[in-house]
Parts: structure tokens; sequence; C-alpha cells
């Protein structure tokens, strides 16, 4: 039997609580977050993204990631059979650790953007000793 | 005059999303990696979202008028201590067979990938190009 152990999910639209000036359809990218004693990790799946087509914004504990997707890939094509919606993607969330904004890190390769959210260091977990009286 | 923003997507948009509802109602399973076929005259174009696939992993085969695209979507796993708050990522192995809806010339089919978006051009047979067609003198 053929392996086929991805199944494909239709895509989600964004709902974008900002308003664009620029029109054009956003989903949602399926992400990954997790999280270590260092650092939270968050990696997205946004196709058809370059790496300069990224913008991620940290204001207070909100997340913000956007990525666009470059238009002029399909002039003069006409769509025969389509079974996925092509567009930016966008998505937010609320993050529940303090970051140290500084030590932010972004890569984006095959599509595919990590985030690395380094902890700060207030919000680290350290041990405390408790010393006898 | 106004300058209005042309939204570049808008039109293929519209279309698409008329499309792609017909297509997921008819397909049963859902098929990996959804494909968007497209007409650009001379050439059949077949694009595919891959994301995080290296294309060393991707292998594409054409018979007749069969497109294959196989392969295996891995990522290495975080350190075992990782905690995962959201998990929507899948991984595993991919075989897809994609119908082109028209003869193939036997020229060189050419496979690209780029951010994630595997885009390969079928030439279409010779016949099947389109032609201009000269109104000949009476």
């Amino acid at each position: 039997m053929t392996p086929n152990d991805l199944e494909a999910t239709p895509k989600q639209n964004a709902e974008r609580h900002d308003e664009t000036t620029r029109p054009g359809a956003y989903f949602q990218p399926a992400v990954d977050i997790f999280e270590t004693k260092e650092e939270l990790v968050l990696v997205a799946d946004t196709p058809g993204v370059p790496p300069d087509g990224v913008r991620i914004d940290l204001e207070g504990d909100e997340l913000v990631m956007e990525g666009r997707v470059r238009p002029g890939e399909y002039d003069g094509l006409k769509p025969l059979h389509v079974e996925y919606g092509v567009g930016g993607y966008y998505r937010r969330f609320t993050l529940g650790e303090t970051i140290d904004r500084e030590k932010i890190k972004a890569q984006m390769k095959n599509g595919v953007l990590v985030l690395k959210l380094p902890k700060a260091e207030r919000a680290r977990a350290r041990r405390i000793s408790v010393e006898a009286a | 005059m106004a300058l209005v923003y042309l939204d570049p997507f808008a039109q293929l948009q519209t279309e698409l999303e008329r499309m792609v509802d017909t297509a997921f109602r008819q397909s049963g399973s859902r098929l990996f990696p959804p494909v968007n076929v497209f007409d650009a005259g001379d050439a059949y174009i077949v694009k595919a979202e891959l994301p995080g696939v290296s294309p060393e992993k991707i292998d594409i085969e054409v018979e007749d008028d069969a497109l294959t695209l196989r392969g295996e979507r891995s990522f290495s796993e975080p350190n075992p201590e990782a905690a995962f708050h959201r998990r929507e990522r899948g991984t595993g192995q991919f075989r897809r067979v994609v119908r082109i809806p028209g003869r193939l010339a036997s020229d060189e089919v050419k496979a690209e990938f780029t951010d994630g978006v595997l885009t390969v051009r079928l030439p279409k047979a010779k016949e099947a190009r389109p032609r201009r067609v000269q109104i000949e003198a009476a």
C-alpha cells in the first residue's frame, strides 16, 4: 500500500484585528509551539513567503506574525484545478512568558518560519535554597 | 484621477475560492500535498505547498499524463525536555498522483522548489498548444 501519512487540511482564513491598507487573503499558518527551560519556540508553515516577507511584532505579551507572498508568480496562469488558496499568513498569540526581546531570533527555511523567544532572566525557574534559620 | 491599489491576487483569489470549495467537496480524503494546476499556454504548471520538506527528499516522476510526487516531511525533534503547547504541523510520508488534463510533449519537465513551494512545469504536446491561425487570402 502506498504510504500517505500526511493529510491535507483546508487553509483557515485568518481573522485580523487590524485593518490593512493592502487587500489580499490571509491564512492562519499551522504552528508548533514548544517550551524549554530557556525559551519558547514557535515554528510556522508559511510556504511561499521569502525570508524578507516576514514581519514579527512583539508588543507587551502579544506576538504578531505576518508573512507576505510574492504576487508576480501567477501572472498569465489560468487555474484549471485548485485545491488550496494562495495568500499571506497571519497569526497572533498572547505569550504566557516574559521574553527577552533583544535576543529574539527568526529563521526562514523552505517556507518554514522558526522563531526563538528566549525567556527573560527573571522568568526562568531558579532554584531557591532555603537556609536553615 | 483617483489612484486605486489593485490587489494582484484579487482575480486569482476569487477564482481559487470558487474552485477550492468544489475540489474539497468532491474528494473524500484529503490528499497530501494539495495541488493547484494551471494552464500557462504552452505548458501546464503544477504547484504544491511542501513547507519544511528538503528538495532532496522530493521525488518527481512523469509518465504519460500522470505526475507522481513522493517524499517525506520530517523535522528534527526538539530536545526531549520540551513541552508542546501546540502541535499542528504533521510529519510523514506522502505519495500523490496528479492527472494532467492534456497531452504532454516529450520535452523536459522542469521543477523548482522555492520557499517551500514546488513548481513543476510540464510542456504541452505541440498539437495541444494554442496556435495562431492565419486567414488565407481568397
